[in-house]
Parts: C-alpha cells; structure tokens; sequence
C-alpha cells in the first residue's frame, strides 16, 4: 500500500512539474539511467535528451496542462492516460490524448513509454504548427 | 468480486488470442454487456457489441493478424497491455503497429477498453504510400 503511494506521489509530481515549469523538481523524477520510448518513431531517448525536449517545451509554450488524468498504479510502476493541452506562442491551444506507461525503480521513473497519435498532429500543434 | 491478478492477466491474454485467432463468440463471452471501447485515433467511445460486430470486416483487411511481444501489468480491477500488432496484408507486405490498451474489468469481463496507437503508422501497416493516405483522408 505504501509503495503505491509512493508511486502516485511520484506520478503526480513528474506531471505537476511539467505544468509549473519546475525543471529542478521534474529532473529529480528521473533515475540517472532513464531512458524514454515514444510511439511515433519506436525509439528510446536518453535521459539528457528528453530532459532537453521537455524544458524547451517548458521554456517555449505558454501552458501546459495535463486534464482527465486517470492513474493506476502496478507492482513496478505505474499508467496515466490523460490529455496533454498545450497553449503555443500564438495563443492556439492544442490537445492530445495521451497514455503514458512509467516505470520505477528506488522512487524515481527509470524507463517510460508514450503512446499517442500523429495522425492527429495538427491538433495538437495547429494549422501553422504552433507558431 | 474482485479478479486476482492472476485472473485479470488470464483474461487479458484470452482477449488477445481471440482477438487474434477471430473467435469473435469467445470475446462477446469476454466483454462485460455494457462494455465501451474507446480509441485515441477516433477519439470516441463505441459499445462493445458494436465494436464485435465491425470485426469481421475488420478482419477481411489482412491474411493475418499476431499480437506479439506482449507486456501486461495489471493493476487493481484492470490491466495495461503494450504490444506488437504483426499484420501481413492480402499484398504479402508485412506491417506492424506499436498500440497500449488499458482495460477495465469486473466479474470476469472486460468492462472498459482504452486504445491508443498511432495512424500516422497507418500507410507504413498497409503497404501504401503516403499519398494513398492523404487522398483517403481527404475523402
């Protein structure tokens, strides 16, 4: 009972981080040998890498907030599906479901996948791709 | 009544071999009666008995469908599945869809689907160029 606690906890605050631009507290979410796998091009990023992505997102994007966010947790980690909505420079708020898989190891996500749908691209970043 | 975990991957992998060898009775047998399968690529909610009913068209779509490379977790009255879809097409082209479902269940039953994979991949599964894709959007 306890462990899933935790690993709530652990959810919420990588997600939390993310929407208060918190770089410090979303990087402590991350085991050192994190690694991240994404569904539109089946490859795993390292943990550098994905951290840079995220902050720029953090850095660049208005808003970021993750609604309708349904989270259960498993022996080892936890699934949270929710919709990503995203206000871009030029005031268009895009929106994306998303069903994110993390795995955890000693407190920290040590391996995550991401499933979402770029056919549905546009949506997300808008006509003139966000501005 | 609460499922075991061993009961709720049980079901989870008799939903995948049925959905693969097309015993279409034995998933109406796994959906619960009021079951509800949502997708992410049409972003709404379908019942399990229309869902069912659409599957042997579905199924015409290719020689051969494998759902490979399983990995379920299961969590307290569900489960999480990443897998592999393998389909070779009617074409002999061989294509591959990377999709997760969350599933709900209760009393034995699949209660709730939740599928999430990526049309983007759609034209690289059937074989097709992207235009053939573009234009089938467009219509």
């Amino acid at each position: 009972m306890r462990q899933d606690w935790n690993t709530l906890a652990l959810c919420d605050r990588f997600f939390d981080a993310i929407e208060q631009k918190d770089f410090e507290k979303l990087e402590q979410c991350y085991a050192p040998e994190a690694i991240v796998w994404h569904s539109h091009d089946c490859l795993y990023q390292q943990r550098d890498a994905n951290l840079a992505v995220l902050k720029d997102g953090m850095t660049r994007l208005k808003k970021m907030r993750f609604k309708n966010r349904r989270v259960h947790t498993f022996e080892g980690g936890f699934v949270q599906q929710h919709t990503l909505f995203v206000t871009h420079p030029n005031d268009f708020v895009g929106q994306m479901d998303v069903c994110f898989i993390g795995y955890v190891r000693d407190g920290r996500i040590s391996r995550a996948y991401e499933y979402f749908d770029t056919g549905q691209i546009e949506k997300f970043l808008g006509p003139a791709r966000g501005g | 009544m609460n499922m075991s975990d061993g009961e709720i991957r049980e079901l989870c992998n008799r939903f995948f071999d049925a959905y693969q060898d097309r015993h279409v009775d034995e998933l109406a047998d796994i959906y619960a009666p009021d079951c509800i399968v949502w997708h992410n690529v049409f972003g709404r909610e379908t019942t399990g008995t229309d869902n069912l009913a659409a599957l042997p068209a579905s199924y015409q779509g290719q020689r051969r469908r494998t759902y490979n490379d399983r990995i379920i977790n299961t969590f307290d009255g569900g489960f999480v599945i990443q897998y592999t879809l393998h389909g070779v097409q009617h074409s002999g082209h061989q294509g591959a869809l990377w999709i997760c479902i969350v599933g709900l269940c209760k009393d034995g039953k699949i209660t709730r689907i939740d599928e999430y994979m990526d049309s983007g991949k759609f034209p690289a599964w059937r074989g097709r160029g992207k235009s053939d894709a573009m234009e089938e959007k467009a219509r």
